[in-house]
């Protein structure tokens, strides 16, 4: 009797274990499926980095993200905001500005949009779909008007710059880690501090799951969704100068193009719930890293890329659908 | 010839729990009948079974003497002549008035293509057959008053070929004029043998257009008389029924001389100059029928609601809240009537609902998971909680547990002055005995307690004085002897 309770509580807490991490198996699930197709060749450190490298941009936009779903929102003026922003950095990199000035004026370009986004959406009440619709819009256009459509650069001998988005961090010889990830990793540790260990990551879920309940609970709801919006757009800065960075050039037209919609897949395949109130900063994380899996895969497999988006729809669905199906 | 409708013997439980016991009802044609009873005596249950809106455990419904089948579905009643008004009316606000009357019975032209020549047509002359000639069949729904409204949700059910129709609270949003026409309408409808179940709290009204009255109590049919027999005094009586012990409110009244909250001329568009006071220690009850502003009053205190004009004063001084934060930074706190919409979480774990206001009242950035963790045990103690761990999902509780996660999150952070609305509704009897324990407990320790009930007795058994509201206004204070369900009952339908 007392066996068979013990092999049952076994069984639960394994199943909670799955649906929990549902989403590291799948990540473990697909890397071992990738390695195998392509003979080895996938695991090798040097294809990881290079996924690692190309994530991290649309990684660490993902992680602000994560915030705005979680509380309810949603933003889709991520991409042409972080060209805007680019655009502001070539500028004055290229005139010479110390760097750090113009890393900072391009997050608080960036920060200043996020300000916008969570102003217009609480006070004035627009849904946050239509807001940051909007606003990707007039962002976009703006970054085509000081670009004059054509593709900007910077000062391209400057190797401190270029060394942020193309650089490593070598522990030996053979096992470079990117500097982009590891600037992930460090936004990523601090935002789950924030988002799992303060009151304001407490009230980021209470506002996501109930608003009602919220305010009557005391909750500034309005400040709250507001501060989510700035999180993701100085998320954006910082993926932002990376993605600069690494060519010192912003084409006016494409730099950032549909990388909200890559950043909002990468947190919904992460688990995070579009209806708010549920989801981690890891999850986030992984779901970056599993769309480049997927495209990296292609590649090797020799696949049009045409194709990607087909496959990457279809991982999506995959996903959400196994997690929709643990919580039932 | 058979009576035009018949609900025999019919029995209904929602998760156990039964809500109409053996209730037996019928409808003369052209009669036009009242249903009376409290709140939760099961009047819209049987009004929803007999829409087939909810399916009957036990019993029988005929109409022309004919049995229904049980597994009836809204739609075919609607065909075979029972139509239902809903105190919230049903229509589709962005669509015609014509489409909303042919909503699924679209007239089709040849081409397979809707008609609307036809149905605007037809639409015009339902109207017209009500007197609604200025109501036109294009208008948009969400450009109508509500008492247009009404007339179209008539039109619609005369659409079917009518013969017994269910107004729920048909005037609570209506003038006095408008009340005057739809009473006229009733008039009409019945003459053409129409059976009309009217369902209303304002007695006055049911003495004005029914012919004769039936009254509920806990889920029981009471009696059933021609209304010209009975005066809304004794439907009041019938309606509560029961001799009520008052001996369980404490004697303690609090200190009369310590005022601590104390509402002056407060108006909006609902509440008409409402003036109240408040002392140190009371456990006061505020009653009247829904809508008649009880919760709304206690919005205007925990800064929900903006008051147009008035006053709010705490410990003498004038507040002014103008969101729940001030409110719940002053000592004051609100556990709300609906607890799944406005008091719990319910995605989120006990811990976390336990110490939200907890977290909002006190300053620091970081959560201290020893002290929540701490916070949790002891209230779980001391609410005798039932849940299987502090990370449960407050999903998972049941109405009595989850209220009690409610009242915990306010009793962690201390507050001076609770206010509960409906503290136990839909929770059953032993959860209820807890709750007015610590109502009881707390007003001992000094905490002052306004409680909103829509529950006679409760208000009886736990308040040593009680305000009833109607329409807005404060109608009558009742303390010590006074208070009598018949009198709380009388006040709330302004019957005297």
């Amino acid at each position: 009797m007392s066996n068979e309770n013990v092999s049952k509580k076994y069984v639960d807490s394994i199943k909670q274990i799955w649906s929990k991490y549902s989403i590291v198996f799948v990540f473990i699930f697909l890397y071992l499926l990738c390695t195998l197709l392509t003979g080895g060749k996938f695991g090798e450190w040097k294809n990881i980095s290079a996924i690692l490298r190309n994530a991290s941009t649309i990684g660490i936009i993902a992680l602000g993200m994560t915030f705005v779903i979680i509380s309810g929102g949603i933003d889709l003026s991520s991409g042409p905001v972080m060209a805007t922003a680019g655009i502001v950095l070539v500028f004055l990199q290229g005139s010479g500005v110390p760097l750090p000035i113009a890393i900072l004026a391009c997050i608080a370009v960036t920060t200043a949009f996020g300000f916008i986004n969570g102003i217009i959406t609480t006070k004035i009440k627009v849904p946050p779909f239509i807001v940051t619709l909007a606003v990707g819009i007039i962002a976009r256009s703006v970054t085509m008007y000081l670009g004059n459509g054509a593709t900007v650069t910077g000062n391209n001998q400057d190797t401190g710059f270029k060394a942020i988005g193309n650089g490593s961090l070598f522990i030996t010889p053979d096992f470079p880690i990117p500097t982009p990830f590891i600037i992930m990793l460090v936004v990523a540790v601090l935002l789950t501090i924030l988002l799992t260990k303060t009151k304001f990551g407490t009230f980021v879920f209470a506002v996501g799951c109930n608003e009602l309940a919220s305010k009557y609970s005391g909750i500034k709801v309005d400040r709250i969704k507001i501060w989510t919006y700035i999180i993701a757009g100085i998320c954006v800065g910082i993926a932002g100068t990376i993605e600069i960075s690494r060519m010192v050039a912003v084409a006016s037209t494409t730099t950032g193009d549909g990388y909200e919609f890559d950043a909002i897949t990468a947190v919904l395949v992460g688990g995070t719930s579009l209806a708010g109130g549920r989801g981690t900063i890891y999850g986030s994380v992984i779901g970056a890293i599993i769309l480049f899996f997927v495209n990296n895969m292609m590649i090797h497999l020799g696949i049009s890329t045409y194709l990607t988006g087909a496959v990457k729809g279809a991982v999506i669905m995959i996903a959400v659908l196994l997690q929709a199906r643990d919580r039932n | 010839m058979a009576k035009l409708l018949e609900m025999k013997n019919i029995s209904k439980s929602f998760y156990g729990v039964p809500v109409l016991t053996n209730v037996n009802f019928s409808v003369d044609r052209g009669e036009v009948i009242a249903l009376c009873g409290e709140n939760g005596a099961g009047k819209s249950t049987l009004m929803k079974i007999l829409a087939a809106i909810y399916r009957y455990d036990q019993g029988e419904i005929l109409l022309d003497g004919e049995p229904l089948p049980h597994h009836i579905q809204p739609l075919e009643m609607q065909k075979r002549g029972v139509s239902m008004i809903h105190q919230e009316l049903n229509l589709m606000e962005h669509l015609t008035v014509a489409q909303n009357i042919f909503l699924t019975r679209e007239p089709l032209g040849k081409s397979g293509l809707i008609n609307y020549r036809k149905m605007n047509a037809e639409a015009k002359k339902l109207l017209e057959s009500l007197g609604q000639d200025n109501i036109s069949p294009t208008a948009l729904v969400s450009t109508l008053k509500t008492a247009q409204k009404q007339m179209v949700e008539i039109a619609k059910a005369i659409s079917f070929n009518l013969k017994v129709l269910i107004m729920d609270e048909p005037t609570a949003m209506l003038t006095q004029r408008e009340t005057d026409i739809l009473f006229d309408l009733i008039r009409k409808l019945a003459k053409q043998g129409i059976g009309i179940i009217y369902i209303s709290h304002r007695l006055k009204e049911i003495k004005e257009v029914c012919d004769s009255v039936t009254i509920l109590r806990d889920g029981m049919f009471i009696v059933s008389k021609p209304v010209s027999e009975v005066t809304e005094q004794q439907i009041a009586n019938y309606m509560v029924g029961r001799e009520v012990s008052t001996s369980q409110a404490s004697d303690f009244c609090g200190d009369c001389n310590d005022i601590v909250l104390e509402v002056r001329n407060v108006s909006d568009s609902l509440l008409k100059n409402v003036s109240f006071k408040v002392c140190r220690g009371e456990i006061v009850g505020l009653s009247g029928l829904v809508g008649s502003g009880r919760s709304e009053l206690m919005e205007v205190i925990f800064g929900i609601r903006k008051p147009k004009t008035g006053e709010i004063y705490l410990n003498g001084k004038k507040i002014v809240n103008k969101k729940p934060v001030h409110a719940i930074k002053r000592g004051i706190g609100f556990v709300t009537e609906d607890r799944q919409k406005t008091g719990v979480v319910i995605k989120r774990s006990i811990r976390e609902n336990i110490n939200l206001i907890d977290q909002v009242k006190n300053k620091g950035f970081f959560n201290s998971a020893r002290k929540h963790k701490a916070n949790t045990d002891e209230m779980i103690k001391r609410l005798n909680i039932r849940c299987a761990s502090q990370t449960q999902l407050v999903s998972n509780l049941s109405g009595g547990n989850k209220q009690k996660i409610v009242l915990a999150k306010w009793l962690l952070v201390d507050q001076d002055i609770l206010i509960l609305d409906e503290p136990t509704r839909g929770i059953d009897v032993g959860a209820r005995e807890e709750i007015y324990a610590i109502i009881n407990e707390l007003s001992k320790s000094g905490k002052t307690i306004i409680v909103v009930s829509s529950d006679l007795t409760e208000v009886l058994n736990i308040c040593q004085r009680v305000i009833v509201m109607h329409e807005g206004m404060i109608k009558g204070e009742l303390t010590h002897d006074d208070r009598t369900e018949e009198k709380i009952m009388s006040f709330a339908t302004n019957a005297c």
